[in-house]
């Protein structure tokens, strides 16, 4: 393992996390005034004007952003102005539920996706197969809203089946509430999970499909049928097998995809994420809040490419080589 | 036959409810955001307060009307030029069980109008004095004929439970620390309890078996979720999720009402829409002649181009297409619902083209101008709809609208940092609900003291001279005098075109029954359930 190589990326990284954190705070004075969301239209200028001293806001700006980094290192997010609550307790309350639907929806579009790639790569000569994979690629383009809210009118308001908005129960383990350990949080979380999946579903099926048509080439392959083995042990066993390596990688970068796409998905089932809460933070103006969300975004996804590099590292000898950036 | 009915079925419920425990009854509703935290005194949202006047009671309340009645205090008269005396309510318990005091009476007035978010409407009292046992006296900064009618929005919380809590001021927003103590915790007086507050997410209620009035409904328990996305709330009431929804966007109406065991009910609430134009400026900000040369002045400073597009706008309608019927159109500054409103002046200008196009020709813009239209999204009803069909309207009489729609934040601030607008539609609630409070607000010059939201920024010396004497005058008939001549002055001049008072909308399942009240609060005491 060259280290260099990874001090590199380390380096990269947290150019990332900085920039991040510039674009973050900037971007707060662009939507709107944070004394007007947090006093109304109707305050009087001598409120508004004690409370933009209070907050800090008339120092200049590069002062208040220095400001903000010194907090933040000792671990202090700062108030948040409209809960009236340490940003901190804001953000981290909402992980779990976002986590575990973003988990959700990972195990659906695997579950679905590499059968569906698996049968189309075996039998990509026939016409039903190309037609799959063209009919996948409208679960791609179909806005996740439209498609929630399809999903909500067919099982929760025809049906009757499933809930429609929230997590149902949730129960307390440690610091973290989850849904996964009720009847009524685990149907809750069915179909946003599946609205959420349903975009990554096609991705999943056609490089599942495209690795395994190239496995399915292989010698070794040949070999396993020359010998009389059954197809299903060859396909799901043998082919299958060597497929999956990328598609683990590939599950990483899906993540701060799912994260992404959260925040649609959220909104449709009023789900109690970080989703939510950031865009009620944008339309309120919390800015605490709005900067807080995507540094920690930001760190998220810088922190699983850092892991899915360094498993290339490990996997591929030719990175312990040289650097390449 | 009638009688021994009713009788028989007396008795019967009478032995069934010693023979077996009350049935528990739970409400669930649902409404667009959630109670942001369960401090009355620090925030002034909409719909916290709504949420929080169940537990918490205001020293006035208000009846289906909106007019004041006894709350907490059962009577208030005014004593000599800037106090009022309240007298109290007896055997008000808090939900801790400890007695309501004058003490707690007078250290909530105090408490509240030391907070920020309450500078506009309860900046000028100066005390609250312990007269004796059940009399309390609010001094103010000169006169406050209005006093009473703001107090509908002055919660009384317990002295003892808030010092012992640390929150015996209002937390100050961007102190730093932990979460202040009343956010998630309650000890009011109101007709239910706080089980559970849980920020930005749902609050759950419980029947306060204690309280001091009457309940008119039959419910126990009542969980309050928030829905955004207004779709989903819809459906959530569609598959049974939920007993109610507030908000019921226009669209949907058709869809709830065509479904079986389901009703809307609408009523009017404290709000109004208007177009406002600038008053004040030399030159309007992008406002133009046809060719995109500068105007010489600013047109809508001349009170006949005002009048032009009042009349060159159909107001009714933009309620029947646009509204869909749940909204009525106004011709003041005022709608009802509004203490001060006067029924018979509510005229609107009659929808004329050629009148429209004479007074342009009039005014000097025979060809009339080009301007933009800033325009809030999402905030109101249906408003980019109403901004597009005024623009294709005013296209007709000659004024080329550019319709500049903007997020709810970005439109706020372009008024607050302001205003920076020559032209704009918005609505106006009014702090109180008292039209003194539009006519301070809203349409007084803009100073110091006053006009504080007057963003079209009119000034009339005539209608400033009405306010100077409404906000010192306590006579009733003298008051409603003012009112008539305030609003006559405002729409004689065009202070802004009032278009219409848009209806609240519910919707719940059958097996509700709920009144619809003009601050949107669901009265959770009155909600009979029947399954």
């Amino acid at each position: 393992m060259n280290s260099s190589y990874l001090i590199q990326r380390l380096m990269h990284a947290i150019l990332v996390v900085f920039v991040v954190s510039v674009i973050a705070f900037l971007l707060g004075s662009f939507t709107g005034d944070p004394v007007t969301s947090v006093l109304g239209v109707d305050a009087t200028p001598e409120a508004r004007a004690a409370l933009r001293m209070r907050l800090g806001l008339d120092d200049p700006l590069l002062l208040q952003y220095v400001r903000y980094l010194g907090r933040v290192f000792t671990g202090d997010f700062g108030m948040s102005y409209i809960a009236q609550r340490p940003v901190i307790d804001v953000i981290l309350e909402r992980v779990p539920a976002t986590l575990e639907l973003a988990a959700t929806a990972l195990v659906f579009s695997l579950g679905i996706g590499i059968p569906l790639g698996v049968i189309a790569a075996v039998h990509h000569r026939k016409m039903w197969s190309s037609a799959l994979m063209t009919i996948s690629v409208v679960g791609v383009s179909l806005p996740t809203f439209v498609v929630g809210i399809f999903l909500i009118l067919i099982f929760s308001v025809t049906l009757g089946w499933l809930p429609s908005f929230g997590r149902g129960e949730t129960v307390r383990l440690g610091g973290w509430e989850t849904g996964l350990l009720t009847p009524s949080g685990l149907r809750s979380l069915l179909l946003p999970g599946f609205a959420l999946a349903i975009s990554q579903v096609a991705l999943v099926a056609r490089l599942v499909r495209a690795e395994m048509l190239e496995v399915l080439r292989a010698e070794y392959i040949r070999f396993a049928r020359a010998r009389g083995i059954p197809d299903n042990r060859v396909n799901f066993k043998h082919a299958l097998r060597n497929t999956l390596i990328p598609i683990i990688t590939v599950s990483g970068i899906q993540l701060g995809y799912l994260l992404a796409f959260a925040v649609v998905v959220e909104q449709v089932f009023q789900w109690p994420g970080l989703g939510t809460l950031f865009l009620s933070a944008l339309t309120q103006t919390d800015l605490p809040v709005v900067t807080a969300f995507l540094m920690v975004v930001a760190c998220f996804f810088v922190f699983t490419n850092l892991v899915v590099d360094f498993l290339y590292a490990l996997a591929d000898p030719r990175l312990k080589m040289g650097a390449k950036a | 036959m009638k009688l021994r009915g009713t009788l028989i079925l007396l008795a019967t419920t009478a032995v069934l409810s010693l023979a077996q425990p009350v049935m528990a009854e739970t409400l669930k509703f649902a409404g667009t955001t959630a109670a942001l935290t369960f401090d009355p005194h620090s925030t002034n949202d909409f719909v916290t307060t709504s949420i929080v006047r169940q537990v918490y009671e205001s020293l006035v309340e208000l009846d289906a009307d909106m007019n004041p009645i006894p709350g907490l205090a059962a009577k208030w008269e005014p004593v000599g030029e800037s106090t009022w005396r309240l007298t109290l309510r007896p055997n008000v318990k808090f939900h801790d069980g400890s007695v309501m005091t004058a003490e707690d009476v007078a250290f909530s007035v105090k408490r509240q109008a030391s907070a920020a978010l309450y500078k506009t409407l309860f900046g000028n009292i100066t005390d609250a004095k312990v007269v004796d046992g059940s009399t309390v006296d609010i001094i103010s900064k000169g006169a406050d004929p209005i006093l009473p009618v703001k107090l509908t929005r002055l919660f009384v919380m317990s002295q003892k439970w808030a010092t012992d809590n640390g929150v015996a001021t209002v937390p100050a927003l961007g102190t730093q620390g932990t979460e202040a103590f009343s956010l998630r915790h309650a000890n009011g007086t109101g007709p239910m309890l706080l089980a559970e507050q849980i920020p930005g997410q749902k609050t759950v209620f419980k029947k306060n078996d204690a309280w001091w009035g009457t309940f008119k409904g039959n419910l126990t328990d009542a969980v309050y979720t928030a829905i955004n996305s207004a779709p989903t709330r819809v459906a959530a009431l569609l598959s049974g999720e939920v007993d109610m929804i507030t908000d019921l966007p226009l669209q949907d109406i058709p869809r709830v009402e065509q479904t079986p065991k389901m009703s809307v009910v609408d009523g009017p609430q404290r709000l109004f829409m208007e177009l406002e134009m600038d008053g004040t400026r030399d030159l309007a900000l992008a406002t133009t002649d046809k060719s995109g040369q500068p105007l010489k002045a600013n047109p809508f400073k001349d009170v006949r181009v005002r009048r032009a597009i009042a009349h060159g706008i159909n107001a009714q309608l933009i309620v029947d297409r646009i509204m869909r019927g749940k909204a009525k159109v106004i011709g003041i500054g005022s709608a009802p619902g509004f203490s001060g409103y006067q029924a018979d002046l509510d005229q609107h200008w009659k929808y004329d083209v050629d009148l429209s196009k004479k007074l342009l020709a009039e005014a000097g813009y025979p060809d009339g101008f080009t301007t933009t239209l800033n325009c809030p999204l999402e905030r109101y009803v249906n408003t980019d709809e109403i901004c597009k069909a005024v623009s294709s309207m005013l296209a007709r009489v000659g004024i080329d609208v550019k319709v500049n729609g903007m997020v709810w934040p970005e439109f706020a601030k372009m008024l607050t940092n302001g205003p920076n607008s020559s032209f704009h539609l918005i609505g106006a609630a009014g702090n109180s609900g008292d039209v003194q409070d539009t006519f301070v607000a809203v349409m007084a010059t803009r100073d110091k003291s006053r006009g504080q939201q007057n963003w079209a920024m009119w000034t009339n010396p005539q209608f400033d001279a009405v306010t100077d004497e409404l906000v010192k005058t306590l006579d009733p008939k003298r008051r409603n005098e003012l009112y008539r001549e305030g609003l006559k002055i405002a729409r004689d001049n065009v202070h802004a075109v009032y278009l219409h008072q848009p209806f609240l909308t519910w919707a719940m399942t059958a097996a509700v029954k709920i009144p619809v009240r003009a601050d949107s609060t669901v009265m959770l005491q009155n909600v009979e359930i029947k399954r």
